[in-house]
């Protein structure tokens, strides 16, 4: 079949269906109106149940906190697989340097690059902090947080080069940090049962609405998701930007130290 | 806030197209990362800000990295032209 033709035929079909997908349009409520009543049932019941002003934890660590427990166990998964699959073939080297394209000029680093990642760099760690630790009070949380603070580690490699960013991202530190958060997430589940509670009760103190330190539980459970979520994004871009190092360095004369 | 809405979209609508359009794969990933803005920014303007922030922070810079990244492996080991 020619391309002229399939455009006909998809304009045929298209023409035959609009006035289908027409009446349809018209007929859904209109833009914006609000449908369910589960939204408003959280927000209302959120405050005096749980003393936190962001809905989205409440809903995420503790109306459904088991949900999330399935979800930070498929990152850990798919970052653990990607791990193994990258890794597997290349191994695991502290001395390499970064790969560049051959035959192409290496440019050295702007100082005003330099400059923008010096000071962007901790106000990002900042940011990704914040979000991280008041995931009960607003908007963000420690899965936001914890990529924030992943994505800030790569100004180091921008703004310093491969090896010192090589030198403070250590994937064993990374590793714990993804384990351990998960483990610290499942175990908060585990600690109400210790109690005589359900599974991911909220048996601590539920502390002041709209402080940093409320919603009890959900706090422990954040902060787990905030660590593995930061050691498992970050770990996967070190992977992942281990895959452009320079093969062999001593085969190729003067490609150590560029970035 | 209608008007607002209504900017977002016609301005997600061209990000998606910029997507769809743009033919040189790291033109590409730059288009993706500006249409993930673009629907933070929509997301935002729906108060939906929890979302927008896993948006920006997966949509604009994780994922376009994780590409660009393999495209530059792709380009180094390729041989010497």
């Amino acid at each position: 079949m020619s391309p002229r033709t399939r455009v006909a035929l998809m304009a045929l079909v298209g023409a035959c269906l609009a006035p289908a997908v027409w009446s349809i349009a018209a007929a859904l409520p209109p833009f914006g109106a609000p449908t369910g009543a589960y939204g408003p049932t959280v927000n209302a019941l959120g405050p005096p149940l749980r003393h936190v002003s962001n809905m989205v934890s409440a809903v995420n660590f503790d109306f459904r906190g088991v949900d999330t427990l399935g979800e930070e166990f498929m990152l850990l998964g798919a970052v653990t697989g990607a791990v193994l699959l990258l890794r597997g073939a290349r191994g695991e080297d502290l001395a390499d340097a970064a790969g560049r394209v051959a035959g192409r000029r290496v440019e050295p680093r702007s100082s005003a690059v330099v400059l923008v990642c010096h000071l962007l760099g901790p106000a990002i760690l900042v940011l990704g902090l914040y979000m991280a630790l008041h995931a009960t009070v607003t908007p963000g949380g420690g899965f936001q947080g914890g990529v924030v603070i992943a994505s800030g580690f790569l100004l180091v490699y921008l703004g310093e080069g491969y090896r010192p960013w090589r030198a403070l991202v250590r994937s064993r530190a990374l590793a714990v940090a993804e384990g351990g958060g998960a483990l610290v997430f499942a175990l908060a589940g585990f600690w109400p049962m210790l109690c005589g509670q359900p599974y991911f009760a909220n048996v601590l103190p539920l502390g002041v609405f709209r402080d940093m330190l409320s919603g009890g539980l959900m706090l422990v459970e954040n902060a787990g998701v905030a660590l593995a979520v930061t050691g498992g994004f970050a770990i996967l871009f070190l992977e992942f930007l281990e895959e452009t190092r320079a093969p062999r360095p001593r085969d190729e004369p003067g490609s150590g130290g560029g970035a | 806030m209608r008007v607002l809405v209504a900017l977002m979209l016609a301005l997600t609508l061209a990000a998606g197209l910029g997507v769809v359009l743009s033919r040189d794969p790291r033109r590409q990933v730059l288009a993706m990362a500006a249409n993930g803005l673009v629907l933070a920014l929509l997301f935002f303007a729906l108060q939906a800000p929890d979302v927008a922030l896993s948006e920006l922070t997966v949509g604009t810079a994780a994922t376009p990295l994780l590409f660009l990244v393999a495209l530059a492996a792709v380009r180094m080991n390729r041989p010497r032209k």
